[in-house]
């Protein structure tokens, strides 16, 4: 949805060091969350634009939700936890 | 009873609605409850990290959850209002006899992060994308599972899990604003652990 990758416009990422890095930081993960006000969302699209540093932050960001969604293993519920679950609640199916 | 009764009382509004039937009690369960059974136990064993007591502790959501089913009002998020009623009895039951002593940890922990939020460590400079990216699943979960509880559980409950942060904020009553800091202080955590790893496994850390 938000292109991270510098687009075709005249303006390049110039800048190399945040001096808000922290805040912008919060930015970037409320957008990664899906939770972002508008305001954070035209905060954070400026700095794609302009800022090396927040742009690194963003793919970090990204990559370790990521990696966090599909590569940690999910627990399966054990076959005779379900079943004793249905026994305690007498449950025939 | 009174415990369980006032715990329950803390996590669910007791709405009084007409009685249900054993069988309609069963089709509820089987329709709204069943389907989280998954996630309930993945849950679990990340609070509990054993097997026998995310069993356990599964098995007394459920249970709690029957028995309060007319609690449950039909059609709304019935796997926050279970992530809650196992979150409580995880902090009521299994906390207390956990060998981590997790409530010190997490006020140690949150004390320093607040103490250094100011000159906030960057991550960026020493942590690289390739190298998170090379990791398997088992060294991320490692990395997750070494943060004190609390961190742990913001972290499964939105990434792992995908509840929004008001459903967050529910589960763990808390305000809106604790999750969002909470989360970010805990992914700090996070990365810092990743950074460790990578450092030690001689992934390369610049480019």
């Amino acid at each position: 949805m938000y292109s991270s990758a510098p687009t075709e416009t005249e303006k390049k990422p110039s800048k190399t060091y945040c001096e808000h890095h922290a805040e912008c930081l919060k930015k970037i993960q409320a957008v990664l969350d899906g939770e972002a006000t508008e305001v954070e969302k035209d905060h954070f699209r400026e700095n794609m634009e302009e800022c090396l540093h927040c742009i690194k932050m963003y793919h970090l960001e990204k990559c370790v939700k990521e990696v966090l969604q599909s590569k940690v293993d999910k627990k399966i519920c054990p076959d005779n936890l379900l079943a004793a679950i249905k026994l305690k609640l007498n449950f025939t199916a | 009873m009174s415990v369980i009764m006032s715990e329950i009382e803390e996590e669910i509004p007791l709405i009084p609605q007409a009685a249900y039937s054993d069988a309609e009690k069963h089709e509820i369960f089987n329709r709204e409850f069943m389907p989280h059974i998954n996630s309930m136990y993945n849950f679990a064993f990340r609070l509990t990290m054993d097997e026998d007591d995310a069993n356990d502790l599964v098995q007394d959501t459920y249970l709690k959850a029957f028995r309060f089913i007319t609690s449950f009002e039909q059609g709304t998020n019935a796997k926050a209002w279970l992530f809650r009623i196992l979150k409580n009895s995880f902090i009521n039951d299994y906390r207390k006899r956990s060998k981590e002593p997790s409530k010190v940890d997490y006020q140690e922990v949150e004390t320093t992060y607040n103490s250094e939020e100011a000159a906030e460590v960057d991550y960026t400079s020493d942590l690289r994308v390739e190298a998170v990216q090379d990791m398997i699943g088992d060294e991320v979960a490692t990395a997750l599972n070494s943060l004190p509880i609390d961190f742990r559980t913001v972290i499964i409950l939105c990434d792992v899990e995908g509840f929004t942060y008001e459903e967050m904020a529910k589960i763990l009553d808390i305000p809106i604003g604790t999750v969002r800091s909470r989360l970010h202080r805990a992914r700090n955590l996070l990365k810092d652990k990743l950074r460790e790893y990578a450092a030690s496994m001689g992934y390369k850390t610049e480019e």
